[in-house]
C-alpha cells in the first residue's frame, strides 16, 4: 500500500572476478519498511547489504536511494549519501581510541558540523535510549560485545538516518547478550525506522519483520511476510534451508 | 609492474641529468673572470681541515673555537692583498677538493702538496712553504724507524685518505698496510693504541705533535719526493689563472721575506695557549653546542620526516598508480643509498644550483632519510588496523581524509609509537655524519676538543655519556607517552 519508495534496486549484480555473487536483483524499499534478509552463508546476503551505501561497488545495475542513483557516483557525493545510511556491523568496529561518547559525537561534529554541546546532548539520549546512559565516558575494550554494539547503534543513530542497515549484529555475540541488542533494534522498528537486517535470528525476523527476502545464489529467490516465507514457503532451496535452521 | 619500472627508470634518468648538469665546468677558463668575482664578492673563501697543526688548527679563544695556523696567516695576507674580507670554512680533508669544484670554497689553503695528480683537476699556486715528510711513531719504537720509510716494510702505516703521505706510503713503502683516517686526530689515536705502527705526516706537523705528547717522536721518512711533492701550495678551480697570479703575487713576497717563519711563531703560540689547560670541563662550551646542533638537526629533521613520511605513506597507500610509483620509487631510492652519500650529494650535488648552508643541507638530507624509513613504518601501522574501522567511519559519512586523520591514524600512531621511538633514537645518533660537510654538531666538537687539546680518548668518552644521555632521556620521554596512550585505549 505504501508507495514512498526509500531505495529501488535495479538488476543490481557484482562479481569478485568470475566469481559473480549477485546474478541481478530488482527490489523496493519503502520507507518504515522493516526487512529482513535470510539465507545461507555465501548467498550474497552481505554483499547486497553492503552495496546499498556504497561501501561495495557494483557491477552493474542501479541503487536509487531518495532518487539519487549511487551506482557510479563519486566518494564526495557517496559520503553524502552515506550520512543518511546507517550502517550497524558484525564485528561493531567502534573506535577503540575513543571514549563512547566522542565515538558517538565523532560523525554529527565532523560531518554535519554541529557544535560539540549539541552533539553530546543528542549522545547522551540516544545512549540512554539502547539503556547505557552510565558508559559515556568509558573506553569501547572495557564494554561487552553486546554493550559494543549497542553503543554502534547509537553511534549510526546519532547521524539521524533515514534507513539502518544492519550486517548480521549479533553473530559476534556470547548468545546471553544477543537479546538485549536485539531488543534494542526492535524498539527502533516500532518507532517506524527504515531497516534492513541481514541475520540468521529467525525468532527476530518472524517477530519484527514486515517482509522477509530469501537470499540464494545471489538472488532473492522468495519473499513475503513472515508467516508465508516461515509457515508457507514455496520455493523448495527455502523449504531446505528453513528445515535445517528451524530443526537447530 | 611495467609501468612501475618505467617510472623508477625516468626517475634515475632525471637524476643522471641533474649530475650532468651539475658536473665541473671546465669552459670558463676562455673567459677567466675568477679575479674579477672575487673583487666584487668582496670576500674570499678558503677552505681547510683544522687539525694539521701548525699548519690549521682550532684554537679556543674565551670559549669560541676558531682556526688558526700558518696558513691562516697566508690566507689573511691574500685577503689583505686583494683587499676583500677572509672567510674560513672548515671540512674534512678530502671534501676539500669537491668544495672547490662545487665553489663552496675560493681557494683550499690546507698543508696542500701540488701532486701531479691533483693538478689534473686544480689549478695550483706557487709553492709557498716546503716542509718535508716526516714519520711519525711511539717514542718506544723510535730505534726501529730510524732509517725512516724503508723500516716501515710490511708494517700498518697510518695517514690522511686523499693525502700526498697516503700515496707515498702506497707507492714507496714495501708491502704496506696502508690505513686511510680523515683526521690527523684519530690517525694519532690509532698510533697511541697500536693499530698502526705509524703515521705519515708532514715534517711541521709531527714536530707539533711529537712537542706536545711526550710520547710520541717524529723522524725524517726520506721518502724520494719528486718536485711535485716538495712543500704546500693553495689549490683554486680549474680556470683560475687570474685569481692565481694575483695570489702568487702574495706567495712570492712571503717567501721573499721569509714570512713563514714569523707565522710558525705565531701559531706556536696559539698551539701553546691550546694545551694549557686540556680539561674536559674547560671545554664544557664545546659539547654544549655540540648537544645543541644535534638535538636542532634531530628535531627538524623529525619533524620534517613525519611530514614527508606520512606523505608517501599515503601515497604509497593510495589508489593513484603515478603516485604509487612516485612513493615506492622514492622510499626505495632513500632506502638503498647511504646517509653519508645523500649528505654529500645535497650539500655538494644540489648546491651546484641552489647555494644552501651545511646546517640546512644536513637537515634536509637527514629528514629526507628518516622520511623514507617513517613512511614504511607508517604503512604498517596503518595497514594493521582493520578494514572495519574504515568501513565503520565511511559508513557514517566521514570522508576519506577525515577517516584518515580522526580515526586511522591516531591508531596506527598508537601501534607503530615503538618503531617510531626507535627511529628518532636512531636518529639522534645516525645525525653525527653531518659532520663530514662541517656541521657542527656533537661529532664534530668532539674532533674539535681532540685536536685542541692532543687528547684522543677523554673527548671520545664524554661524547659517549653524552649522545646516552640524550637517548636515554628521548626513550624515557618516548615510553611515558607510550604508557598514556596505553592507559586510553
Amino acid at each position: 500500500m505504501k508507495d514512498n519508495a526509500l531505495l529501488e534496486i535495479k538488476d543490481l549484480k557484482k562479481s569478485f572476478g568470475d566469481n559473480e555473487v549477485l546474478t541481478g536483483i530488482t527490489e523496493t524499499i519503502h520507507q518504515g519498511d522493516v526487512i529482513v534478509v535470510i539465507g545461507a552463508s555465501g548467498g550474497g546476503k552481505s554483499t547486497f547489504l553492503r552495496s546499498l551505501n556504497g561501501l561495495g561497488e557494483p557491477t552493474s545495475g542501479q541503487i536509487l536511494f531518495e532518487g539519487t542513483n549511487l551506482v557510479g557516483l563519486g566518494e564526495k557525493e557517496l559520503d553524502k549519501v552515506r550520512e543518511k545510511m546507517g550502517m550497524v556491523f558484525q564485528q561493531f568496529n567502534l573506535f577503540p581510541h575513543m571514549t563512547v561518547l566522542d565515538n558517538i559525537t565523532l560523525a554529527p561534529i565532523k560531518v554535519k558540523g554541529m557544535s560539540e554541546a549539541d552533539a553530546q546532548t543528542k549522545a547522551k539520549q540516544l545512549l540512554d535510549q539502547v539503556g547505557l546512559g552510565d558508559k559515556a565516558d568509558a573506553y569501547p575494550a572495557s564494554l561487552s560485545g553486546g554493550q559494543q554494539q549497542r553503543v554502534a547503534i547509537a553511534r549510526a543513530l546519532a547521524m539521524e538516518p533515514d534507513v539502518m542497515l544492519f550486517d548480521e549484529p549479533t553473530s559476534a555475540l556470547d548468545p546471553e547478550m544477543v537479546g538485549e541488542v536485539l531488543k534494542v533494534m526492535q524498539d527502533l522498528a516500532s518507532s517506524g525506522m527504515t531497516m534492513v537486517v541481514v541475520t540468521h535470528e529467525m525468532g527476530f525476523a518472524h517477530k519484527v519483520a514486515d517482509q522477509v527476502w530469501f537470499m540464494d545464489g545471489g538472488q532473492i529467490i522468495e519473499k513475503g511476510t513472515p508467516d508465508q516465507v516461515f509457515e508457507h514457503p514455496k520455493e523448495e532451496r527455502t523449504k531446505d534451508f528453513l528445515s535445517k535452521v528451524l530443526v537447530q | 609492474m611495467k609501468k612501475i619500472k618505467q617510472i623508477v627508470l625516468a626517475f634515475l634518468l632525471g637524476l643522471v641529468a641533474v649530475m650532468s648538469f651539475t658536473a665541473p665546468n671546465y669552459t670558463n677558463a676562455a673567459t677567466d673572470d675568477s679575479l674579477q668575482k672575487i673583487k666584487d664578492k668582496g670576500t674570499i673563501i678558503m677552505g681547510t681541515s683544522p687539525d694539521y697543526a701548525p699548519y690549521e688548527f682550532l684554537v679556543n679563544v674565551g670559549g669560541k673555537s676558531q682556526v688558526e695556523g700558518m696558513d691562516v696567516e697566508v690566507g689573511k695576507q691574500i685577503a689583505k692583498d686583494l683587499n676583500v674580507k677572509l672567510k674560513i670554512k672548515q671540512m674534512d680533508f678530502d671534501q676539500l677538493l669537491v668544495a672547490l669544484e662545487t665553489g663552496k670554497v675560493d681557494m683550499v689553503i690546507s698543508g696542500m702538496s701540488p701532486t701531479n695528480e691533483r693538478a689534473k683537476s686544480v689549478d695550483f699556486s706557487h709553492v709557498y712553504y716546503q716542509g718535508g715528510q716526516d714519520i711519525l711513531v711511539n717514542k718506544a719504537d723510535a730505534k726501529l724507524y730510524a732509517k725512516g720509510h724503508i723500516a716501515l716494510q710490511g708494517k700498518n702505516i697510518g695517514a690522511q685518505t686523499g693525502s700526498l703521505q697516503y700515496d707515498l706510503a702506497k707507492k714507496q713503502v714495501k708491502d704496506a698496510k696502508v690505513k686511510g683516517l680523515s683526521k690527523v686526530t684519530d690517525l694519532i689515536l690509532a698510533l697511541k693504541s697500536h693499530k698502526v705502527d705509524a703515521v705519515n705526516v708532514e715534517k711541521p706537523v709531527a714536530e707539533a705533535y711529537a712537542a706536545n705528547d711526550n710520547q710520541l717522536v717524529a723522524i725524517n721518512g726520506k721518502y724520494e719526493l719528486g718536485d711535485d711533492m716538495q712543500g704546500t701550495a693553495i689549490g683554486f678551480k680549474k680556470g683560475s689563472k687570474t685569481l692565481v697570479t694575483a695570489v702568487n703575487k702574495t706567495l712570492d713576497k712571503i717567501k721573499k721575506d721569509n714570512k713563514t717563519k714569523d707565522y710558525l711563531k705565531t701559531a706556536g703560540n696559539y698551539m701553546a695557549g691550546n694545551t694549557a689547560d686540556t680539561s674536559m670541563f674547560h671545554y664544557w662550551k664545546y659539547f654544549a653546542l655540540g648537544v645543541g646542533y644535534t638535538l636542532l638537526i634531530t628535531a627538524v629533521a623529525v619533524i620534517f620526516g613525519i611530514l614527508l613520511g606520512v606523505l608517501f605513506a599515503l601515497m604509497r597507500l593510495g589508489k593513484n598508480k603515478v603516485l604509487h610509483a612516485i612513493a615506492v620509487a622514492y622510499i626505495e631510492f632513500i632506502r638503498g643509498t647511504p646517509l653519508m652519500v645523500q649528505i654529500m650529494f645535497v650539500y655538494f650535488g644540489i648546491g651546484m644550483i641552489v647555494q644552501i648552508p651545511a646546517l640546512v643541507s644536513g637537515i634536509i638530507a637527514v629528514g629526507i632519510n628518516s622520511s623514507a624509513y617513517v613512511a614504511e613504518i607508517i604503512r604498517g601501522g596503518i595497514n594493521s588496523i582493520p578494514v572495519g574501522q574504515t568501513e565503520a567511519a565511511r559508513s557514517l559519512g566521514l570522508s576519506q581524509s577525515q577517516t584518515m586523520k580522526s580515526v586511522i591514524l591516531p591508531q596506527a600512531v598508537k601501534n607503530i609509537w615503538p618503531a617510531l621511538g626507535n627511529e628518532f633514537i636512531s636518529l639522534i645518533k645516525e645525525s653525527s655524519i653531518v659532520s663530514i660537510i662541517g656541521v657542527t654538531d656533537l661529532i664534530y666538537q668532539l674532533k674539535v676538543v681532540q685536536t685542541n687539546t692532543y687528547r684522543g680518548i677523554a673527548p671520545i668518552a664524554v661524547a659517549m655519556v653524552l649522545y646516552f644521555v640524550m637517548t636515554f632521556t628521548l626513550s624515557k620521554i618516548l615510553s611515558y607517552f607510550e604508557g598514556k596512550m596505553k592507559h586510553e585505549g
